[in-house]
């Protein structure tokens, strides 16, 4: 998944602030809060059939490394 | 071949206790502020109870103010959905059966927590369909504060108290105000999400006094918020199709003011806009059962919820237990 369709889940339907998005923000820097990554989890399911727990996403230190967790999921689907 | 019996709203009220705290107040006391409130949970104050409020004080207003609303003293019996029974033994409805001047009715509670509302109509049902009562008085009340940590600011600032009734009388299944399909469900795999872990026979028949931080309530918030999302959009999906209408035909969707945001999720999940979402939860925050008949006795009060609409309530709550179902709504007075 590449970073510009990630930014638009983050800002369409997560409300984030399009421009604190960047390839080195942490979660801190975009406010995703826990409930957030939650549903960010329940999207990536529902919309791009991807299996991403929150757990894991949490531990995705910026957005560079949540998209390269998901570039890897959904390579191996 | 007679007609099946349908439990048809009839009357309905709600009572809040006067008491209000503000999310300026918890800041105060609580390392959070009123922004960190508003974002993620919706709410900006809610009522509580004064000390020695219980929650048949609550209940027996929400009672009275239903009867009063369906033109009624009566009723045959009367059903109590609730967490916070004034105490462990006997059941609290007796109590408010009682100080209504309701006689010797049946009368009992029922506990599936934030769903209490929606399993004691499915129960109201039950008593009008065997026949058992013509008419029910269905309170649900939660004096949800009392089990609340006070220094816990995850569940402080989301709980609070209230109690909300309907009469719910026997009735023909095509009339305006009939319940439809009801759909409840419940995941006791996952009860330790939603729990108050000491306190009952458990903690009692270990010989153990129980641990202080172990007779309130805890909640596991990201776990709940998933299933919560999960499973109020797939059975409010069932319960509206069950009653042969689709998504686009509900009018209003009344659901378990759990969490602004899980209710936004569930919403847009269902498709639901946002003009069609009855909401009160940045005034009330979440009163556990009694949540959704105090949601639909404001909206009926404001004229956001009108004779005629197609209504959809749904909840999700601690068992894990969950439900939906659907009425069209009556000429009703919302006491």
């Amino acid at each position: 998944m590449l970073l510009d369709q990630f930014r638009d889940i983050l800002v369409d339907t997560l409300k984030i602030d399009r421009s604190t998005i960047t390839p080195e923000a942490t979660r801190e820097d975009i406010e995703l809060d826990s409930l957030a990554v939650v549903e960010l989890s329940l999207l990536l399911k529902a919309e791009f059939d991807l299996d991403v727990s929150d757990d894991e996403l949490l531990e995705a230190a910026t957005v560079a490394d949540m998209v390269a967790l998901l570039e890897k999921r959904s390579a191996t689907v | 071949m007679s007609r099946p019996t349908a439990a048809v709203l009839a009357g309905l009220g709600a009572y809040l206790p006067p008491d209000v705290v503000t999310n300026e107040d918890l800041s105060r006391r609580l390392d959070t502020s009123d922004k960190w409130i508003r974002t993620r949970t919706g709410i900006a104050s809610r009522h509580v109870v004064s000390p020695g409020t219980a929650t048949s004080d609550l209940a027996v207003e929400a009672g009275w103010r239903a009867l009063k609303s369906a033109g009624q003293d009566r009723a045959d019996a009367v059903v109590l959905a609730t967490t916070t029974p004034d105490q462990p033994c006997p059941a609290t409805a007796p109590q408010v059966a009682a100080r209504l001047g309701l006689g010797q009715v049946p009368a009992f509670d029922v506990a599936a927590v934030c769903s209490g509302f929606l399993y004691g109509l499915a129960t109201a049902s039950g008593l009008i369909a065997a026949g058992i009562a013509q008419r029910v008085l269905l309170v649900a009340a939660d004096a949800f504060t009392t089990i609340i940590d006070p220094a816990d600011r995850t569940t402080a600032v989301i709980f609070a108290d209230g109690a909300g009734a309907v009469v719910l009388r026997a009735g023909d299944p095509d009339e305006p105000g009939a319940l439809g399909p009801q759909l409840l469900g419940s995941d006791g795999e996952l009860s330790e999400l939603i729990q108050v872990p000491g306190g009952g026979s458990r903690q009692r028949s270990s010989g153990r006094p129980a641990d202080p931080a172990d007779q309130y309530f805890t909640m596991a918030g990201r776990d709940t918020y998933r299933h919560a999302v999960e499973q109020m959009t797939a059975t409010s999906t069932q319960a509206v199709r069950a009653a042969g209408w689709n998504l686009d035909q509900v009018d209003r969707f009344a659901a378990h003011q759990a969490n602004a945001r899980i209710l936004d999720s569930v919403a847009d999940r269902l498709g639901i806009a946002e003009e069609r979402r009855l909401s009160n939860i940045e005034h009330v925050g979440n009163t556990g059962a009694a949540s959704i008949p105090v949601l639909l006795c404001q909206a009926a009060a404001e004229g956001t919820l009108r004779p005629g609409h197609r209504v959809l309530l749904t909840a999700f709550g601690g068992g894990l237990a969950w439900g939906a179902t659907t009425l069209v709504w009556p000429e009703v007075a919302a006491g």
